[in-house]
């Protein structure tokens, strides 16, 4: 019984998985396949896709470097502090993904608490503003804002298993802290690494909500651009061949990290 | 050297935490300023809470994704749990074959998804709207849900279901008697989560909604494009609230039913955070 209830179900997830494809057959209907692939030969097209990379591993690293350094923090705080933080990293990723979002633009806009920051610390001349809002600057700040706990977590998973007496033994061994750091630290949380690499990497590179509120229309990413084929331009083959491009690019970043993960052997 | 308390460690922790915490603040002072531009801080009001409640737009909004949030949760949990009980007792490969199509659904960035769907309900000349909404979150929550369901179903004996058996009950009456009543704070967790994900969803409905009545997260959307207001503001708290409120709840089901299982707190707050 059960098995026939799942049919449904795992029909509706076949029909899914199969949709990318399918939508290959639609645009062979209409003849258009190699125009839309040509499409990209467009310098926009190229820039917009070379710009979703940049942003989506430059805030990978930034991820992991933050990420790296509280976790490591919080796995060597007592049972009850580490709870207390580990709340203190989750709570503001439960709330309201756009609210999230949006709330950098009152933070970076000029005028806005950080344009005042900079002008009471004297970084800034009282004429000029900090002009973050509404550039790659500003979608990298709210991607890395909105994943950084996806980073965080994995890699204080595989910290917190950590016997102490690891870091004393390095400690009695006359291992610097930056060297316990590099030789012990840092080659126990590979798996967390890799793991918080994918799960912010892949959805940051087609992201669409943060660049459309914190790029203001003008710094735009790959996401963008499908969603406008789609809702604005009307070009269903086209935004179809964007999405099938995307896929490919993750499936072999996917594929690159998942090699890395079960091959890699901890850097000595 | 104690690296426990070692002041760099604990500075730049510190400012990944305000970081993490600074934008809610804002958001949080900004709907009570008085100031309707935002540029500076004039006092406190009350007004714009109210001003948000009676915004029609808003209204409709809020009442459209409530609907659907109601509707997609449920049918991700009836997915989910037929999944995980066929999972449950499915061969080795076709464990992994599951396994794959659950985590895709999470990999698979959501843009891709929803204009996958968007194709075939044009091909299937199904009406985009409320429904396809329905269906496109079901599909995407199922996925998380099927996670909290095979983490408790990991932790259940099947000696319960065959001692239920052998003292005479029918599959239905065991499985309604003995796995259900197992199964209810993943049931909840899970249906909770399916919820709160799809009250905050975004991109889906965006390409599913049709010329439908747009859910709140769209209606926030399009405001914010415009300019941001301490409306806005208002309205985001109060969403704010309403998700941790939900996830909160979904946390402490998972961890009272936990004292009774053998999953840990940590790894609660693992499978709740994944999404």
């Amino acid at each position: 019984m059960t098995l026939a209830c799942f049919v449904i179900p795992l029909g509706l997830i076949f029909v899914y998985s199969f949709g990318s494809e399918n939508l290959i057959n639609f645009n062979v209907e209409f003849g258009w396949t190699t125009a839309n692939y040509r499409a990209f030969g467009s310098s926009l097209y190229l820039d917009t896709l070379l710009r979703s990379v940049v942003l989506s591993v430059g805030t990978t690293l930034a991820c992991a470097v933050l990420g790296l350094t509280l976790a490591y923090f919080i796995s060597r705080q007592g049972p009850r502090t580490q709870r207390l933080l580990l709340a203190a990293v989750i709570i503001p990723f439960w709330t309201s993904f756009i609210v999230r979002t949006y709330s950098w633009v009152d933070v970076l806009q000029n005028d806005g608490p950080l344009d005042n920051l900079a002008h009471t610390l004297g970084i800034l001349g009282p004429s000029s503003h900090i002009n973050l809002l509404y550039t790659p600057w500003s979608i990298g700040i709210g991607i890395v804002y909105s994943y950084l706990p996806l980073m965080i977590l994995p890699i204080y998973v595989s910290l917190e298993r950590i016997d102490p007496a690891i870091y004393n033994a390095g400690a009695d061994l006359g291992a610097t802290p930056w060297r316990q750091f590099r030789r012990i630290v840092l080659p126990l949380a590979r798996p967390g690494l890799i793991a918080g690499s994918i799960i912010v990497g892949v959805p940051a590179m087609g992201e669409y909500v943060i660049p459309e509120i914190l790029g203001g229309g003008k710094t735009l990413m790959v996401g963008n651009i499908i969603a406008n084929q789609f809702q604005e331009t009307g070009n269903y083959p086209f935004g179809a061949a964007l999405s099938v491009t995307l896929m490919a690019l993750l499936l072999i970043v996917l594929f690159v990290l998942r090699r890395y993960q079960v091959t890699g052997e901890p850097a000595t | 050297m104690n690296i426990r308390r070692h002041p760099i460690g604990a500075v730049l922790s510190a400012l990944v935490i305000a970081f993490l915490w600074l934008p809610l603040v804002v958001v949080f002072i900004g709907s009570f300023d008085t100031n309707s531009l935002l540029t500076s801080w004039t006092g406190a009001t009350g007004h714009w809470y109210s001003q948000a409640v009676n915004d029609p737009n808003v209204r409709a909004g809020f009442e459209t994704t409530l609907v659907i949030a109601v509707l997609s949760s449920l049918l991700s949990l009836a997915i989910a749990l037929t999944g995980a009980l066929w999972w449950r007792r499915a061969p080795g490969r076709a464990r992994l074959i599951y396994d794959g199509l659950v985590y895709s659904r999470i990999v698979v960035p959501e843009v891709v998804f929803a204009s996958a769907l968007f194709f075939l309900f044009l091909k299937l000349h199904f009406t985009l709207g409320l429904p396809a909404i329905v269906i496109g979150h079901a599909v995407l929550n199922s996925a998380y849900a099927t996670l909290i369901l095979q983490a408790r179903l990991i932790g259940l004996d099947p000696a319960l279901e065959e001692a239920a058996a052998d003292l005479g009950a029918t599959p239905w009456r065991a499985f309604r008697r003995v796995t259900l009543i197992a199964l209810m704070p993943a049931i909840i967790a899970a249906g909770l989560l399916a919820f709160t994900f799809s009250l905050d969803d975004v991109v889906t409905s965006y390409f599913l909604q049709g010329t439908s009545q747009s859910p709140l997260p769209i209606v926030l959307l399009g405001m914010i494009r415009f300019r941001i207001t301490p409306e806005i503001n208002a309205v985001g708290v109060f969403v704010m609230l309403l998700t941790v409120a939900l996830l909160s709840l979904a946390v402490t089901v998972l961890s009272t039913a936990g004292r009774l299982g053998r999953s840990s707190r940590r790894s609660r707050l693992v499978s709740l955070y994944e999404r």
